[in-house]
């Protein structure tokens, strides 16, 4: 059978991946263009390009301490959720009561848009005294139901002998979960670390919400307020954007394959 | 032998705490940020409420304002569906790029990964990248249009009432689109080979094998881009809020900003609760209706 020839077929994608990058392409060159960027019409390649605009983010803007709060805020979502969703995908292969009401329960809460609690998210948590905290930031991050399932479906794959073995050497449960589970279950661990630090990493809405003095500020909504502060000026916005996105570009291109295992897995659970 | 039987209950009733104790953090979070506000969003919407007010049953009257005396309300609500509307397009364009590297074409996978990279990106930034995309003197679109002879003055996309919306949704659909990729090589991939192959043996021309085989199998992963396409008219607040901030006007205004503008902005938490308890139903009925069209179980599979 004579098979089609791929050309067209490659011919199509490099479009689409051109259109893909454009934007990408864009915002470098700006960043790096040593001439004014309002000038018309603008050049394809930078003109004498040079890193002024990065070093020019280093003295506009305090981007150590929004980059302090980002690792500290993210660093938190990542220990909560490797804690409690483990724990709790661990609780889920036992059988307990009402076990299919937990289940659905967690199935339901994942119904819920985040964005749709807002304000009492907000009432809350200024009840709690948290507000214009990191802890207030991380505080609804610290556990995703996607992850709990992902740690489920791993602990489960575990062979049960195994886990008998350990509990006749008289190991306790905490101790099963550490010793045997986890070292066994290092994709799903990769996932959570991996959604958790994307998803905090970029969170703009609730940390617009909970925070009130510009030192509590996430690298978000840094960028947000140097669009509103300068907008008409310089290159450095967009120099601050590519030093933004350059860590999650990095770590989802190093670990893409758990990344994106983690999406379908968390996808196709509903 | 009773000595037996009370071991085996305390070790349950040790079992049963234990299990208690691993699920409480992650349902505590979940409680906390997921059910009561969902409960106190019903609640405020029927008070009128304020932090330093104590609060009154006022029953349907801020439904009422909604409905009737909101015009930004209607215009946020059409914005909204307009915006879910649209998701199908990229849908259909993600299903076209999935098609052509789901087969065995070389360098799949760095096409893939160009497509999708701009998913995991941070939205705020995407925003911003896309602000000056648009720009009138050093964006990109404008200089293309203009040097190509499309059109003579410069576009302002975003300072448009009748442009404003479409080019926010393009931004959006920039970031998603990978995403909805994914979702459907998933699908692709799942769809078992042998009935191609019988389909081949038979003699069913490639458009039916498309119609008969693929569409109906990716159902599920379609049904699920669908919901990610309705839920993204919630998360798409920081994009909106970035390029536009709901303006020109109300012209790109969303539920969402317009729950964050009256909440946060005119400290009203009372109507943008009733404002959230809309958007939420509609929501629940479009993903219901999403269901229905597509099969019923679509939301059923692998469980």
């Amino acid at each position: 059978m004579r098979r089609a020839p791929t050309w067209p077929r490659h011919a199509i994608m490099v479009a689409v991946c051109t259109l893909m990058l454009i934007p990408f392409y864009w915002v470098v060159k700006t960043s790096l263009t040593g001439e004014n960027i309002y000038a018309y019409p603008p050049r394809i390649l930078p003109q004498d390009p040079h890193l002024f605009s990065y070093v020019d983010v280093w003295y506009l803007i305090p981007f150590t301490r929004y980059l302090l709060n980002s690792l500290i805020v993210t660093a938190m979502a990542i220990c909560g959720n490797l804690l409690f969703n483990t724990a709790a995908g661990y609780a889920l292969t036992k059988d307990f009561p009402a076990k299919r009401w937990v289940i659905l329960l967690f199935l339901s809460c994942m119904l819920i848009p985040f964005q749709a609690t807002i304000i009492p998210a907000y009432l809350i948590t200024s009840w709690l005294g948290v507000l214009n905290t990191h802890l207030g930031i991380a505080l609804p991050l610290l556990s995703t139901i996607i992850c709990i399932f992902v740690f489920k479906a791993s602990f489960e794959a575990v062979p049960k002998s195994l886990i008998d073995a350990a509990r006749i050497d008289g190991l306790s449960e905490w101790r099963i979960v550490v010793r045997i589970m986890l070292p066994l279950s290092k994709p799903a661990i990769a996932t959570n670390v991996i959604l958790t630090f994307i998803w905090s990493w970029n969170a703009f809405m609730w940390p617009l919400i909970v925070t009130r003095t510009a030192d509590m500020q996430t690298l978000p909504l840094g960028l947000a307020r140097f669009l509103s502060v300068m907008e008409n000026t310089t290159g450095a916005l967009y120099a601050f954007v590519v030093m933004v996105l350059v860590p999650g570009l990095a770590i989802f291109l190093m670990a893409q394959k758990e990344f994106i295992r983690g999406l379908t897995s968390g996808a196709t659970k509903g | 032998m009773q000595h037996q039987a009370s071991w085996l209950h305390r070790k349950r009733t040790r079992d049963v705490a234990l299990v208690a104790c691993f699920l409480l953090p992650a349902l505590t979070i979940f409680f906390l940020y997921r059910i009561l506000p969902l409960g106190w969003n019903l609640w405020l919407s029927f008070h009128t409420w304020s932090p330093l007010k104590p609060a009154k049953w006022i029953g349907l009257e801020h439904y009422e304002e909604m409905l009737l005396d909101d015009d930004v309300f209607w215009q946020a609500l059409t914005n909204t569906l307009i915006f879910i509307g649209a998701s199908p397009l990229a849908i259909a364009a993600a299903l076209g790029i999935a098609l052509l590297v789901n087969s065995d074409l070389r360098g799949a996978s760095v096409y893939r990964t160009i497509v999708f990279t701009s998913y995991p990106l941070m939205t705020v930034a995407v925003g911003i990248i896309w602000r000056w995309l648009y720009d009138e003197r050093g964006g990109f679109i404008n200089y293309v249009l203009r040097s190509s002879g499309v059109v003579d003055e410069p576009v302002k996309f975003l300072q448009s009432f009748d442009l404003a919306l479409a080019c926010v949704i393009l931004a959006e659909f920039w970031q998603v689109l990978g995403f909805f990729m994914i979702i459907l090589l998933t699908g692709l991939q799942s769809i078992p080979q042998h009935l191609y192959e019988a389909a081949r043996v038979d003699g069913v021309p490639p458009v039916a094998r498309f119609f008969r085989i693929t569409l109906p199998l990716l159902r599920p992963s379609i049904f699920l881009c669908i919901v990610v396409g309705i839920l993204n008219s919630f998360t798409s607040f920081d994009l909106v809020y970035v390029m536009t901030n709901g303006g020109p006007g109300h012209a790109t205004e969303l539920l969402i900003t317009y729950i964050y503008k009256s909440g946060f902005g005119q400290t009203r938490f009372d109507y943008a609760a009733a404002l959230t308890v809309v958007q939420f139903l509609l929501l629940i009925v479009l993903t219901w209706l999403a269901n229905r069209l597509s099969g019923g179980n679509a939301g059923a599979m692998e469980r």
